[in-house]
C-alpha cells in the first residue's frame, strides 16, 4: 500500500476519567477483532476463491469470520477484482452504508493498480484513491490461504488499532470525494452525509471540508424518493397518473 | 415469598436465560458447522458477536419507532422468561400463568414489525409481512397443543403443571400421556424458531434477511441478544410442558438442550417453503394431529 501522509493529531478533549477504560477499550478491540462480518462485493474473479475459504475445506467461520448480506450489518466489504467504473460508484454506496468501523479489503492484483485491465479506459485502477483500503491481498487470484492469511493480518491490525482506515475516509473526505468527482463528473453525489456524520462523531478533520465539499454542497440535489412504475396490460404507467 | 426473593429472581431469570441462549446459540452454530464438516466458531463466538455489535461507533437510526421496536422485541421476551419456571426460581409463574406466558411470546414479533416498518426498506417489509404470517400459521397449532395440556392437567399454571408432571415420573411426562400433541408441539417449534423449512421470512439470498436488513450496530446487537431469549423461552416452554420440567439444573439443561437441537438438526435436510405452502402445510398436519390428540386428551 502506497505510503500516504497522515497529519497525528493528538487526542484531546477525550480525558477518559474510567479507570477500566483501558480493559474496556482492549475488550472492544479483541471482540472487534474475533468477530467480523463480511459482505463481499464479487466484482471480479477473486470471489471464486471465496467458497472453498467459507466452506468446509478452509472454514473461514473458526475465526469468527461469517458473510452478511447487507451493508448495514458488515464489518468488511471485500472487493474481489477489478471495479469498473459502473461498479465504482455502488462500491462507494455501499461503503458508505455500513456503520463504523469498517474495513475495507481489495483482493486481487486488479484492486492494487488495475491486473491485466490495465490499459481499459471503463476501470479504476487504484482502489484506494476512491475508498480508504485497510489490506491488500496481492495475486491473480490469491489462493484461499492467502485470503485467510490476510485475514489473519487484519486481525492484528484491528487488534492493534492500526486499522483505521474508516477515520481516515472522514478526515480527509476532500481528497477521495475528489477523485470521485474526477471519475464520476461534477454532479456525483451520494445519499449517505458523510461530513455530518464525521462532525457528529467528532471525527472531522482539516480535510474533511474543502473546494470539493464545495462543489458537492453546490451541485448537491435534494433526495426524492423513486417514482414507482406498475406493468399493467404491457404499458407502464406511473404511479399517481394511472387511469382506467 | 419475600420481595427481596422476588426481585432477585426476577433480575436472575432473565441474565440465566442469557447465559444459556448464547451456548445454544454456539450450539446451533456448532451443529451447522458439523453438519458440514467444518470446524466451526469457538467457544465464545456469540458474545464477541454481540460486544462488537454494540461497541460500533456510528449507529444508523431511521427514526425513534425503529428504536422502540428494539426495545420492544428484547422487551417481550425479558418478561416472558420471568413468566417461566426454572428448577429453584418460580418468578411470577405462577401468577401468570400458560395464557399470558402466549401472549408474551407475540409481542417481540410485533414489536420488530413496527421497528422495520419505520425502516421504508423494500426487504424489510417484504419480510416483516412474511414473518407475521408464518405467526399466523404456526401460532395456531401452538395454541392447540397449549390449550390441549391446560384441559390435560386441569390448570393453565405452569407451576403446578410441571409438578403433577414429576408427581408421576418419567411416564407421567406430556410426552407420553400426550404424544400427538408433542408432535405437533414440535412442528410449531420448528416454524417458532424460524428454522428451515420455514425460514423464508429471513430469505439471505433473495430478501437480504428480511426484517434485518436495515439493522446495524446496536439495532442488530438487540436482534442478536432476542435471539438468545427466543431459543431459550421455546426450549424451555416445551420441556415444562412435555417433558417434566427441571428436577434439577442439569436434567434441566440437558432436556432444554436437547429440544432445541431437533429444530437444528433437521433444518439441514430441507429447503424452504413459499409462504402459502408454509400456511398450507402448518394449518394440515400439525393442526389435525394435535386434533386428534385434542380429542384423546378430552375423549
Amino acid at each position: 500500500m502506497k505510503e500516504i501522509d497522515i497529519p497525528i493529531e493528538a487526542s484531546v478533549g477525550q480525558s477518559r476519567t474510567n479507570p477500566l477504560a483501558r480493559v474496556f477499550d482492549e475488550l472492544v478491540r479483541f471482540c472487534r477483532s474475533r468477530s467480523m462480518f463480511m459482505l463481499h462485493y464479487c466484482t471480479g474473479c477473486g470471489a471464486i476463491e471465496l467458497p472453498p475459504a467459507m466452506t468446509s475445506r478452509f472454514d473461514m467461520e473458526r475465526l469468527g469470520i461469517q458473510p452478511m448480506v447487507t451493508p448495514r450489518q458488515a464489518d468488511i466489504l471485500l472487493i474481489t477484482g477489478y471495479v469498473s467504473i459502473k461498479t465504482l460508484k455502488r462500491v462507494i454506496l455501499t461503503y458508505e452504508q455500513m456503520g463504523s468501523p469498517k474495513y475495507v479489503i481489495g483482493i486481487c492484483s486488479c484492486t492494487v493498480n488495475g491486473g491485466m485491465y490495465w490499459q481499459s479506459y471503463a476501470t479504476a485502477k487504484q482502489l484506494d484513491q476512491y475508498l480508504p483500503v485497510d489490506l491488500y491481498i496481492a495475486g491473480c487470484m490469491p489462493r484461499p490461504e492467502a485470503v485467510l492469511e490476510g485475514m489473519r493480518k487484519l486481525m492484528d491490525r484491528i487488534r492493534s488499532d492500526e486499522a483505521d482506515g474508516w477515520k481516515d475516509y472522514y478526515r480527509r473526505y476532500d481528497w477521495y470525494l475528489g477523485n470521485q468527482q474526477h471519475l464520476f463528473g461534477d454532479d456525483w453525489q451520494t445519499p449517505a452525509d458523510v461530513i455530518g456524520e464525521a462532525s457528529h462523531y467528532d471525527l472531522a478533520g482539516p480535510g474533511t471540508e474543502g473546494e470539493h465539499t464545495r462543489l458537492l454542497q453546490q451541485c448537491q440535489k435534494p433526495l426524492e424518493p423513486q417514482q414507482t412504475f406498475f406493468q399493467i396490460g404491457g404499458s407502464l404507467e406511473k404511479k399517481g397518473e394511472f387511469h382506467e | 415469598m419475600s420481595i427481596q426473593t422476588l426481585l432477585m429472581e426476577l433480575v436472575l431469570m432473565p441474565l440465566v436465560a442469557f447465559v444459556v441462549g448464547l451456548f445454544m446459540v454456539l450450539m446451533l452454530r456448532r451443529i451447522g458447522a458439523k453438519l458440514q464438516r467444518r470446524v466451526g466458531p469457538p467457544m465464545m463466538q456469540p458474545l464477541y458477536d454481540i460486544v462488537k455489535l454494540y461497541s460500533k461507533k456510528t449507529q444508523i437510526s431511521h427514526g425513534w419507532m425503529h428504536d422502540i421496536g428494539i426495545i420492544m422485541a428484547v422487551g417481550g421476551y425479558v418478561a416472558a422468561e420471568t413468566l417461566l419456571p426454572v428448577p429453584g426460581m418460580d418468578g411470577i409463574a405462577d401468577k401468570g400463568g400458560l395464557v399470558t406466558l402466549v401472549y408474551m411470546m407475540m409481542v417481540p414479533s410485533l414489536g420488530l414489525a413496527l421497528g422495520v416498518g419505520q425502516c421504508a426498506n423494500p426487504n424489510g417489509s417484504i419480510g416483516i409481512a412474511r414473518a407475521l404470517t408464518s405467526m399466523l400459521a404456526y401460532d395456531v397449532p401452538f395454541v392447540i397443543v397449549v390449550f390441549g395440556v391446560a384441559w390435560y392437567f386441569g390448570t393453565t399454571n405452569l407451576v403446578d403443571i410441571i409438578a403433577i408432571q414429576q408427581a408421576g415420573g418419567v411416564a407421567g411426562w406430556g410426552a407420553i400421556t400426550m404424544p400427538l400433541l408433542a408432535i405437533a408441539g414440535l412442528f410449531a417449534l420448528q416454524g417458532m424458531l424460524g428454522k428451515q423449512p420455514f425460514e423464508i421470512y429471513i430469505a439471505p439470498a433473495e430478501i437480504a434477511t428480511g426484517p434485518m436488513v436495515e439493522m446495524s450496530g446496536k439495532y442488530l446487537g438487540g436482534l442478536f441478544v432476542m435471539q438468545c431469549f427466543q431459543l431459550y423461552t421455546a426450549g424451555v416452554l416445551y420441556v415444562s410442558l412435555f417433558l417434566g420440567g427441571g428436577e434439577n439444573w442439569l436434567f434441566f439443561l440437558i432436556k432444554v438442550f436437547a429440544v432445541v437441537a431437533i429444530p437444528m438438526t433437521v433444518a439441514f435436510l430441507f429447503p424452504r417453503y413459499k409462504t402459502e405452502q408454509m400456511i398450507r402445510l402448518m394449518w394440515k398436519w400439525p393442526v389435525m394431529i394435535g386434533l386428534l390428540g385434542l380429542a384423546f386428551v378430552m375423549h
